[in-house]
């Protein structure tokens, strides 16, 4: 999920103090079904590609569950109903026109020819187009950005079950992260990929009951249409009031906006609808979806071709679903609890106040699944990413494939060790913005990475030094926009922010990708074409 | 105010006077447009070549009911 989700440390409580026996048991069932998947997962785990590809006899149906799953995270069910409670349903757009054509684009030109290559790694395949510099700094910006991100989840963890389980924060840190650290390390992706299923299936049960309950709680979808609108227009009405009275500019568009998908250039939310068609489903999406190595790693794990190319089809016809079950329960929130300070208490609300006991062990069980099924694919692909990118590319080219194997299950409890660190430090972020910066690390160099996949792919005169002068640059190009946007840059410049929208990082991705791009093209046509040999490899129609 | 300030007011401007309902069109057209490539795409791209393909295994519907579901879902929101 590419929506920056809020800080997901507060936004259980009032749910966590409606919880009841019945609720726990089910949450503690869903846990021990997990650990019991990944055991029996685990028992096949010979060599590395069973390890790191789960020797590729995934199923195309298996695949995309944990597609789903694992772009699903425990802040998305939070932040995208959040998201829908401020600014409505475009919240949605994130999960449908930026997920749903790139998948299926994705699964019958890029997918297959990864399989066909046989690849571990998308990095991998930057060193068969280009070189090993452009490998080195992809695995390095993705290897930090899985590590902390997997930190910042487990802090989500900690918080989540410190009021359920009544252990300590720090304690619910280690019982998570040696939860999921097992499973990964006994049953490698395949143990990431079948307990995935169960996640998906929790996590779609969980919130499908949130919406139903939550349609029959209104009275009905025509019910639910006619009552947002009102209980907005009346909230515009009122802001605007306020404003006229105080003096201020009216706002842009006194419009409601909550139940359009496509919003004005000028619209109040953060989604305008430049920033979701040119940022969302031309640049970030594709770049998700194809250079993502947590996501692409699963279908190279594929029993065949058509498995692998299934999976994403499958995986977008799922993907239609999502937003109904945990973005309209944000619709559902905004009539019953109008006056919410925090949007991102609107779902744990909902769920405590109409769910009945046992349906809320339900969600709380969703809520983890979410983010267990991010964490165990970050930990398994950042595992994968050290294993062949950097130790048996740099360190032991001659690694037989059981070593690696060693090294992987090595990585992975270094990486879980690493995760629990950073878990339990991760309070001193909580108001420094540091927080904010880890979430949007993805959007920096999503642009520049997508600009020199497609380069590589399309166009035989893209060069290895295009490519990491573009790179480096394309990436120097998002972090500063996104510095030149921090309030305390530009007031110090003397200048107005550069982009009218609160979190515009849908926006710098497309302005780093077109510097990427550019770039990339002048230094190739510069510099020495690569060698016909070196890219027969890609271009030829058989691989 | 800066170059790039004045490039980014004047590029807003003229973005905005793009009228919502063609924007809307442009999110549909986007998704029909890839419809229509799934369709010509070759069987073998799309069907299993190890084993005659059930009616199930043909991925262009598939494909298709994840994309028209999109397209409803753009008419209506």
């Amino acid at each position: 999920m590419l929506l920056a989700g809020g800080d997901p440390r507060r936004k259980l409580d009032v749910l966590m103090q409606a919880l009841d026996r019945l609720d726990i048991a089910v949450f503690l069932t869903y846990l021990v079904l997990t650990l019991i998947i990944g055991a029996i997962v685990g028992r096949r785990m010979h060599t590395g590609l069973d390890f790191f590809l789960a020797g590729r006899r995934l199923p195309w149906w298996a695949i995309g569950f944990s597609l789903v799953a694992t772009d699903i995270g425990g802040t998305d069910i939070m932040g995208v109903g959040g998201a829908t409670y401020n600014h409505g349903i475009a919240a949605g757009n994130f999960d449908w026109i930026g997920c749903v054509p790139v998948m299926i684009i994705a699964a019958f030109v890029f997918v297959p020819k990864f399989y066909r290559m046989k690849i571990y790694t998308i990095p991998e395949f930057m060193e068969r187009r280009y070189n090993a510099a452009v490998r080195v700094a992809l695995t390095l910006c993705w290897l930090l950005f899985m590590a902390c991100n997997m930190g910042i989840m487990l802090y989500a963890s900690g918080k989540l079950l410190e009021p359920l389980l009544g252990l300590s924060q720090s304690q619910c840190i280690w019982l998570t992260a040696i939860l999921v650290g097992l499973y990964t390390f006994t049953g490698g992706l395949a143990a990431v990929v079948y307990t995935d299923v169960l996640q998906c299936v929790v996590m779609i049960a969980g919130c499908l009951a949130v919406l139903v309950m939550g349609v029959i709680e209104v009275g009905g979808v025509g019910e639910l249409h006619r009552q947002v609108k009102e209980v907005r227009q009346k909230k515009i009405e009122h802001e605007q009031q306020k404003r006229v009275e105080a003096g201020d500019a009216p706002l842009p568009s006194a419009e409601v906006e909550h139940l359009d998908l496509v919003l004005p250039v000028n619209t109040r939310t953060p989604f305008p609808w430049t920033g979701i068609f040119f940022g969302l489903t031309l640049i970030l999406s594709p770049a998700y979806w194809i250079g993502n190595q947590a996501i692409i790693q699963r279908s190279l794990g594929a029993q065949s071709e058509f498995d692998a190319k299934a999976a994403y089809v499958w995986g977008a016809l799922l993907k239609n679903l999502i937003p109904l079950i945990i973005a309209v329960p944000g619709l559902i929130a905004v009539v019953k609890f109008p006056d919410l300070q925090d949007g991102d208490q609107a779902i744990p609300r909902l769920v405590a106040e109409i769910f009945p006991s046992g349906f809320r062990g339900l969600f709380v069980a969703a809520f983890m699944a979410a983010l267990m099924s991010s964490v165990d694919s970050y930990l398994n692909s950042a595992t994968t990413l050290f294993s062949h990118d950097l130790y048996k590319r740099f360190l032991r080219p001659d690694a037989t494939d059981r070593g690696l194997l060693a090294v992987g299950r090595a990585t992975t409890v270094v990486l879980t060790a690493w995760g629990i660190v950073f878990a339990l430090n991760a309070g001193r972020f909580d108001n420094s913005g540091v927080y904010a910066i880890f979430q949007t690390l993805m959007a920096f160099f999503q642009g520049p990475a997508l600009a020199i996949l497609l380069a590589g792919m399309f166009w035989r005169r893209a060069t290895g030094a295009g490519a990491v002068v573009g790179f480096i640059v394309g990436v120097a190009v998002s972090v500063s926009l996104y510095a030149l946007n921090q309030p305390a840059v530009y007031s110090a410049l003397g200048w107005e922010p550069l982009f009218q929208i609160q979190d515009p990082y849908l926006y710098f991705s497309v302005w780093a990708f077109l510097t990427t791009m550019s770039l990339l093209v002048i230094v190739s046509l510069l510099t020495k074409p690569t060698s016909l040999e070196k890219l027969a490899d890609i271009f030829d129609k058989s691989s | 105010m800066t170059p790039l300030h004045q490039f980014g007011l004047w590029l807003r401007e003229t973005l905005m006077q793009i009228p919502l309902p063609v924007v809307r069109g442009l999110f549909v057209a986007a998704i029909v447009a890839v419809i229509a490539w799934v369709w010509s795409l070759p069987r073998t791209q799309t069907e299993p070549v190890d084993h005659p393909p059930r009616w199930d295994e043909n991925l262009k519907w598939i494909a298709t009911a994840a994309l028209g579901a999109q397209i409803v879902i753009y008419c209506v929101f």
